[in-house]
């Protein structure tokens, strides 16, 4: 029973996990950019949400409401002041320019919000839970993990079905010959980070309520949603899915062995897919 | 094709110009500025020998973090992980099997090399921009690692008691040998390096490795050796550093401050040139001395300065000023020159 | 009359290498004009440089007068000149339907207005039809030809660039392709095809341009140009000038 609980934790985990690599997933399927400060922007986020909700006393759905246009916002602005002028065959420029952006923001944060952890006000919701077949699970973990696999599906048929879709897909295999079709590349750019970053305004209300955040918290986030990708498979949304449901089995399961492992546990698992499946569990094979 | 008619022409005879008058002048002052470094105890207080060795060992990983970044297109953000390993490695070594620490430092470098091989073959799946992150889990494996590890004390960190059997004096003098030598490896070597038929290599990889590759370049295997020497060259920085500290923990070890350190002196100084690394060290380290108290502001700063050397100024600080000049510190190009002249 | 699209010592350059050396051409309307030469002569980079795929001077290119030269690539399909790149250069992973679509969509975005449409694409090459839910990479050399000529159409161009659409096709299928044309043709598209194959060159285009080493050596009607030009100009022998 101990074994399951961890089994039903992890899952509920990997949803919070699954809302970070989204936006991943999406980012670099699209430009081959990585964003080095894509777990910043989660506690930025995280962080200004929990500022307004003290400051008007608002409730986590109307912060969600604000937050989300906020992140679109900023994902659209990451891109056009940023990521345009550093997307290319080479990946040391926006490495480095994501990675200069990723310190600035952690020490701002820190100046404007100082070392200590905080969260976001949840009126109740956060200690509410449910008994399912003997085992008492989380409601908000629930929301989260509904909400992570509504975006999922979401993001999926935007991708198949949309004109936007259709212009991403096309960009991501071949940006000239997109180009050649009139899709302005930077356009697509453009909407897709902002679409990414806005998922992650999801994820930061969602981060806020379930624990804390404090400015330094970025990095790791950050390294969870890679970590989720590359197990899922690159290039797939239900691939980044499946891998934040198997980094937050392999965290919980670690955790319930010794709660020093629990983190441990989860780069292992990276590392072991990485070595017999650097595909990843959903990727295909490169013939 | 048109078929141009082929005369049959004498080659003609040329030198390969390989010193240039600035090169000269920098050489020198190297072979003085190492020297110096070498005898610091002779001119310097403990305190300023403690200086210049955190300069030296700025200078070290920021060359071994270009030759990485710069020459084998490989991006790490993660080689504090070699640093902290071998740091370990001697404190293990010396103080809990009781090698002779001088020579510790030394046999440390092992676990680098060694580490860095299966390593290197996992993370080299990993596409461009992921192979970074990669370097990155990898650096965060070691820290939990031992935070977890009781042969190295767990989180709670090492000390190098065996230290005190040598006088303050003593520990100067070797320091400062130490250290000469680590500059001599890491910027003697990558010159070298350079200047060696693997140099050329080299340098047609980082302009461009596709084209390296189809001009006979094994880039594969140049890149592997390259991540393995550069690991090695970080264990030295990190065994020296922290044998001065006489402290490890986990959190100092594999401290991500360095691999920051790192890509801010290579970026602002100038990335794939040596000159690029000592320029953006010295910036690096006066700010530190003049800036470093204004903590997070600082910072944000040097954050957002990177930033935008990646936007506006790939080439950095070194690329400015040889546009202007061509008067190279360290050249590595070789001229024809006529030898009729 | 003025041509509907001209370059005007057009000079191009990759890096260091300079690849094109002052082109001119003229295509007038409902044109169809063939571009030969060896490879390496510059004809698909002729096409590149109108296409803003390099770098070029903007008085260099001129389309209905307008300087042009240096647009972004998606600017120039706006403004109703699409391509048929070298190597087809389809959107892998995508079903040929979706290859298609995402032309549709962009046209409708633009609101280009021309007559093609899906239905009367599936006309012109039924295959397609047939095929659209398939992975467009599972599809024969000819039938991703058709594809990409396709996804051209569908952009609603007023000048289309084709290159080398037969390249690596049975003959066969090369005749079934360039039976296409005078369809596109009918349409009111002005067309400039890059051809390696002389002999289709001449029967599928008004007039030709032969290119050697950046420069074009040759220009004349294309039933008019006798095979010994067309030698001279080829390769080089001599400076043969119309």
């Amino acid at each position: 029973m101990q074994w399951f609980d961890a089994l039903v934790q992890g899952i509920l985990l990997g949803g919070m996990y699954a809302q970070y690599a989204l936006g991943m997933a999406l980012m670099f399927g699209v430009m081959r950019i990585v964003n080095i400060s894509h777990g910043d922007l989660v506690i930025l986020l995280s962080l200004i949400g929990i500022s307004i909700a003290t400051a008007w006393g608002l409730g986590p759905l109307p912060v969600l409401v604000v937050l989300v246009p906020l992140a679109v916002l900023m994902g659209w602005v990451l891109q056009k002041a940023v990521l345009n002028r550093v997307v290319g065959s080479d990946p040391l420029p926006s490495l480095i320019a994501t990675f200069g952006l990723s310190i600035a923001l952690q020490n701002l944060m820190l100046q404007i919000w100082s070392a200590n952890s905080r969260s976001l006000p949840g009126h109740g919701i956060e200690s509410q839970s449910l008994e399912i077949g003997g085992i008492y699970v989380g409601l908000l973990p629930l929301i989260v993990l509904a909400v992570a696999t509504g975006l999922t599906w979401c993001l999926d048929l935007t991708l198949k079905r949309t004109r936007f879709g259709r212009a991403l897909r096309a960009a991501s295999a071949d940006v000239e010959a997109a180009a050649m079709t009139g899709i302005n590349p930077r356009a697509v750019y453009a909407m897709a980070t902002a679409a990414a970053v806005g998922i992650l305004g999801f994820a930061a209300v969602f981060q806020a309520l379930r624990s804390t955040v404090a400015p330094a918290d970025g990095p790791a986030q950050l390294i969870y949603a890679f970590e989720a990708v590359i197990i899922g498979g690159m290039g797939t949304v239900w691939g980044a899915f499946v891998g934040s449901m198997v980094l937050g089995i392999s965290q919980a399961i670690g955790f319930r062995i010794d709660p020093g492992f629990g983190v441990l546990a989860g780069h292992i698992v990276f590392l072991a897919v990485l070595a017999s499946r650097p595909q990843g569990l959903f990727g295909k094979a490169l013939s | 094709m048109s078929a141009i008619p082929y005369a049959a022409t004498e080659v003609p005879e040329v030198l390969v110009q390989r010193q240039t008058p600035s090169g000269r002048i920098a050489m020198a002052l190297a072979v003085l500025a190492m020297i110096g470094v070498a005898v610091m105890p002779l001119w310097a207080s403990t305190g300023t020998i403690r200086s210049v060795l955190v300069l030296c060992c700025y200078i070290a990983v920021a060359q071994m973090w270009n030759l990485l970044a710069g020459y084998a297109g490989l991006v790490s953000v993660g080689q504090h992980a070699f640093m902290g390993a071998a740091g370990y490695a001697l404190f293990v070594l010396a103080q809990t099997y009781g090698v002779d620490p001088f020579v510790a430092v030394f046999l440390s470098l092992l676990v680098p090399a060694a580490l860095a091989v299966p390593i290197y073959l996992l993370l080299h799946r990993l596409d461009g921009p992921y192979f970074s992150i990669g370097t990155w889990v990898v650096a965060e494996v070691f820290r939990l690692t031992a935070s977890n590890l009781p042969l190295v004390n767990s989180g709670a960190g090492m000390s190098l008691r065996v230290m005190k059997d040598y006088s303050a004096f003593e520990r100067n003098i070797a320091m400062s040998l130490l250290c000469a030598g680590m500059l001599l490896v890491t910027l003697g070597g990558s010159y070298w390096l350079l200047r060696s038929r693997f140099g050329l290599a080299l340098i047609a990889m980082r302009d461009n490795p596709v084209a390296a590759a189809s001009q006979g370049v094994n880039v594969v295997r140049l890149r592997f050796l390259i991540y393995v020497a550069s690991a090695v060259g970080c264990g030295l920085v990190g065994a020296i550093y922290f044998m001065a500290q006489l402290r490890i923990t986990p959190g100092s070890a594999f401290d991500p401050m360095w691999a920051n350190v790192a890509i801010f002196i290579v970026m602002v100084g100038g990335i794939g040139s040596i000159e690029g690394v000592l320029i953006g060290s010295l910036i690096f380290f006066i700010a530190d001395r003049w800036f470093g108290e204004y903590g997070a502001t600082y910072f944000v700063v040097l954050g957002l300065m990177t930033l935008l050397v990646a936007l506006y100024a790939r080439t950095g600080v070194w690329g400015l000023i040889s546009k202007r000049w061509d008067a190279p510190w360290f050249p590595i190009q070789r001229k024809l020159v006529d030898s009729y002249r | 009359m003025t041509a509907v699209l001209s370059t005007h010592g057009l000079v191009a350059r990759y890096g260091d290498f300079q690849a094109l050396y002052g082109v001119d051409i003229e295509l007038h309307q409902g044109e169809a004009v063939a571009l030969i030469g060896a490879n390496g002569a510059g004809k698909s980079t002729l096409l590149r440089s109108i296409m803003g795929l390099l770098p070029v001077g903007r008085e260099m290119v001129l389309l209905h007068g307008e300087p042009v030269g240096g647009t972004a690539t998606d600017r120039m399909v706006q403004k109703g000149v699409a391509i048929v790149p070298e190597g087809r250069r389809l959107f892998t992973g995508m079903s040929v339907e979706d290859n298609l679509r995402v032309a549709i969509d962009q046209a409708a975005r633009m609101g280009a207005k021309g007559g093609w449409t899906l239905p009367r694409l599936h006309r012109l090459f039924p295959i397609l039809k047939e095929k659209a839910r398939a992975p467009v990479q599972s599809l024969s050399g000819g039938q991703q030809q058709m594809v990409a000529i396709g996804r051209a159409l569908l952009c609603q161009p007023r000048v289309l660039l084709c290159d080398e659409i037969s390249l690596g096709l049975a003959p066969k299928v090369i005749r079934e392709i360039y039976a296409a044309l005078p369809e596109i043709r009918a349409t009111g598209t002005a067309m400039i095809v890059v051809e390696q194959d002389v002999g289709l060159a001449r029967s599928a285009s008004d007039r030709l341009y032969c290119m050697l080493e950046g420069r074009v050596t040759l220009t004349g009607r294309s039933a008019e140009i006798t095979r010994e030009q067309i030698g001279k100009a080829y390769f080089g022998a001599g400076h043969a000038v119309v």
